[in-house]
């Protein structure tokens, strides 16, 4: 054996996963209205690569290029990056609460942009120019507002106490709920657009969402990857994590803030898709085992492969209508959750 | 030698509520110490004092001269180990994840594990017997099993002390014999090893310190010796016991006598003429039955005088072999006085212990209660050729009820509340 076991599985698991996010990319990219043959959709990305492209000779219409580089790639990327997001987010979250039933939304975030959103929706926000950007933003503010009253709340006895963490979430989270029900008895004609905001989309809405989602990834996982020793050693508890030499005040401070940073950004891009961020971890850990250096990258592309489908089939199951993603994940999501816990739970462990 | 940890005048509180209070003492480097003391004294208070898991409200703690808070977590981690009384866990790491986990404070953020990490990791796994389930999830487990991997992890982290909060609670005795003779081991090799103890035999058998908590304090502090007495022991675990000595090993070792200790207060009081063997089943039958019982005069050394001993009971005392002094008299009429009743057991009197007669005449005209068991006949027991028969049958003239046995004798004293428990 050359190095401990998770690296040995990391090395394992990191290539065979990208495989299987990338085979899904062309998929999510060849499927839709327009049916493209998977290879033309993958010469026509080789053709923007520096060396290989030049070899390439276009033989397919021109307007394939523009539906793959203005709608479809920009598309998957999105749901890429906000799969994976919410799917580090969701390891963090569970790893840092000591649950494995927590998800990106325990702590409030979910609310907290909802009932912003609901805000900005209701008090009429123009949807054009620079009014698109203020609902994301408002929706990013209000879901990092949130937990910071929640963080608040739990810190005031001194320390930063997990059981009153997430008991302070669920109670702000309520009020936010409440507040965002009250926003849509008030909205009138608004309350589609809230409902379609609340039950999640992909619709690509411009390079800048990617960019920000990009940072947030990269940052979250430098932080949450550099910790992850760390969170490995907060499942026995703080006081065990202590005594290994772990400064557990620190680490779940840092955790908390990328985690939250992370749902904020995905939220704010895509409303809030629930169910990646509870079950792919879930499923993760008992594909790799719960060690947070592989659990981490792992959930990472199998939360981005995750989205990918479930857009691919909310966009082409009931074509020319779009399901809300949302609802995909879910309805895909549960049978197969149940599947695995199923056939891991009762033959396999001996 | 050097001393590894003091604590000076450290107390703990959770919130408000004070759990260890005033605690002064020092633990030298490569000593073996057990903590002791009843549910609820601040035992595993004081594991995690020691630990630096929980600071002192008041008072200091130094290891090595330097107090906890002028070096970091890591740093402590690379000092201290501790195995916890109870472990929890919401993921299925494996056992061999866990133990590697005991390398952590040598690694730095993305640091890989080294080989010689695996290797330290795969020592304690065999030295612990967990090896064979290294596979397995630590959530699958036994609780001894845990307790075991735990313990592997702690040696993994390769500390010069060692601190465990009742680590042989869930193991089988012949786990806790391996656990505990495996810290011995570490010990000689220079280890300091701190551990909570419930068992006090087991914590008897291989500490060379103990620490007696009682009510939040330090109740006691020294060596096994010292602190294994009966008195001790009953006083703070409110319950019977003798303090014998182990049969092969030498070391003391308590023996439940299967009744809780009244308050001293509430337990009647007798004192017994003692001497050669014959007062032995009375003392110990007396002690069970809830009594607080006196004794004397007692010639150190002989069968009476070894159990009184053992049974924590208060005597009057002599030289061996020596008749008995105007001194021992003295004080064995003042137990009997305090005592306000008195047995005489059937003993065999010569001239060197016939003021034992005499002592019971003076205090019988002090209106003091005598009863005697009589299985034996006085004429036949009397060395003093006849001054003893005739003491004694002044004595029954005078109104010393004569009984046939010690049942019927236990019967007429005073009853002791605490009966019906046995």
């Amino acid at each position: 054996m050359n190095g401990p076991n998770w690296l040995v599985k990391l090395r394992l698991i990191l290539p065979a996963s990208l495989f299987c996010l990338a085979v899904a990319l062309i998929a999510g990219i060849a499927l839709g209205s327009v049916k493209l043959a998977p290879v033309t959709v993958g010469k026509i990305l080789l053709t923007k690569l520096p060396l290989v492209g030049d070899q390439l000779v276009p033989h397919w219409p021109h307007h394939m290029e523009t539906i793959i580089w203005q709608v479809r790639l920009p598309r998957v990327i999105l749901a890429t990056l906000v799969g994976a997001t919410l799917a580090v987010a969701g390891t963090a979250f569970q790893g840092l609460l000591q649950n494995p039933l927590a998800d990106p939304y325990t702590l409030g975030v979910s609310s907290g942009a909802a009932a912003a959103a609901a805000f900005t929706i209701v008090f009429g926000v123009s949807r054009t120019g620079a009014g698109l950007l203020v609902l994301p933003v408002a929706a990013f503010l209000g879901g990092l507002g949130t937990v910071i009253l929640v963080y608040r709340i739990a810190i005031s006895t001194g320390r930063l106490v997990i059981h009153t963490l997430i008991l302070a979430g669920i109670i702000v989270g309520s009020f936010m709920s409440a507040l965002l029900m009250f926003f849509i008895a008030l909205a009138g004609d608004g309350v589609h657009q809230i409902l379609a905001w609340l039950m999640g989309s992909l619709a690509f809405r411009g390079w800048g969402q990617v960019w920000m989602l990009v940072l947030l990834l990269a940052l979250g996982l430098a932080i949450i990857l550099t910790l992850s020793r760390d969170l490995n050693l907060l499942v026995f508890g703080e006081e065990s994590a202590q005594q290994l030499g772990s400064n557990t005040e620190h680490t779940k401070k840092l955790l908390l803030l990328a985690a939250t940073l992370m749902t904020g950004g995905a939220v704010a891009a895509a409303g809030t898709i629930g169910f990646v961020g509870l079950v792919v971890p879930h499923v993760m850990r008992l594909l790799v085992g719960p060690d947070h250096r592989v659990l981490v990258p792992a959930s990472a592309i199998a939360g981005g492969l995750f989205l990918v489908l479930a857009d691919t089939a909310a966009r082409t199951v009931l074509a020319p209508v779009e399901l809300p993603v949302g609802v995909v994940t879910a309805t895909l999501g549960a049978p197969f959750f149940l599947f695995i816990l199923i056939s891991k739970r009762h033959p396999a462990r001996s | 030698m050097a001393v590894k940890f003091s604590v000076l005048g450290a107390t703990f509180c959770y919130e408000t509520f004070h759990v260890l209070e005033d605690i002064s003492l020092t633990i030298p480097t490569g000593d073996f110490v057990g903590i002791i003391g009843p549910n609820g004294s601040g035992k595993s208070t004081l594991i995690k004092g020691l630990a630096a898991t929980l600071a002192p409200r008041v008072g200091s703690i130094l290891m090595d001269g330097q107090e906890f808070n002028k070096r970091s977590r890591r740093e402590l981690a690379h000092h201290l180990a501790v195995v916890p009384q109870e472990t929890t866990a919401s993921f299925d790491f494996t056992v061999e994840e866990v133990v590697l986990m005991g390398r952590s404070p040598y690694l730095s953020g993305w640091q890989v594990e080294s080989p010689e990490d695996l290797q330290a990791a795969a020592e304690a796994m065999r030295l612990t017997g967990t090896w064979d389930l290294r596979h397995r999830p630590v959530t699958h487990l036994s609780g001894g099993e845990r307790q075991r991997v735990f313990i592997a992890r702690a040696l993994a982290q390769n500390t010069p002390v060692i601190l465990l909060d009742e680590p042989t609670a869930h193991l089988d005795i012949n786990h806790q014999v391996e656990v505990l003779n495996l810290l011995r081991r570490l010990n000689h090799q220079g280890v300091t090893v701190i551990i909570v103890f419930h068992d006090l035999n087991l914590a008897a058998q291989y500490c060379s310190q103990v620490i007696l908590l009682h009510q939040g304090r330090v109740y006691a502090c020294g060596s096994v010796e010292e602190i294994f007495t009966t008195d001790t022991i009953r006083t703070v675990y409110q319950t019977e016991v003798l303090v014998g000595h182990h049969p092969v090993t030498g070391v003391p070792q308590v023996t439940l006598l299967g009744k809780k200790t009244p308050p001293a207060e509430e337990q009647p009081r007798v004192h017994v003429i003692g001497g050669g063997g014959a007062a032995a089943p009375l003392l110990s039958r007396l002690v069970y039955l809830g009594y607080r019982v006196s004794a004397g005069v007692l010639n150190k050394g002989d069968t009476d005088w070894h159990l009184a001993r053992l049974l924590g009971i208060t005597m009057a005392e002599e030289d061996p072999f020596s008749p008995i002094s105007k001194e021992a008299y003295r004080h064995n009429l003042s137990l009997i006085i305090k005592a306000g009743q008195v047995i005489l057991p059937p003993i065999p009197f010569g001239s060197g212990n016939l003021l034992n007669l005499q002592v019971l005449v003076e205090a019988m005209g002090m209106g003091i209660k005598v009863s005697a068991v009589i299985s034996s006949d006085i004429d036949l027991r009397d060395y003093t050729g006849g001054q003893a028969a005739s003491l004694y049958n002044q004595l029954i003239e005078n109104g010393m009820e004569t009984f046939p046995d010690i049942q019927q004798l236990t019967f007429s004293l005073v009853p002791c509340t605490e009966r019906s428990n046995y």
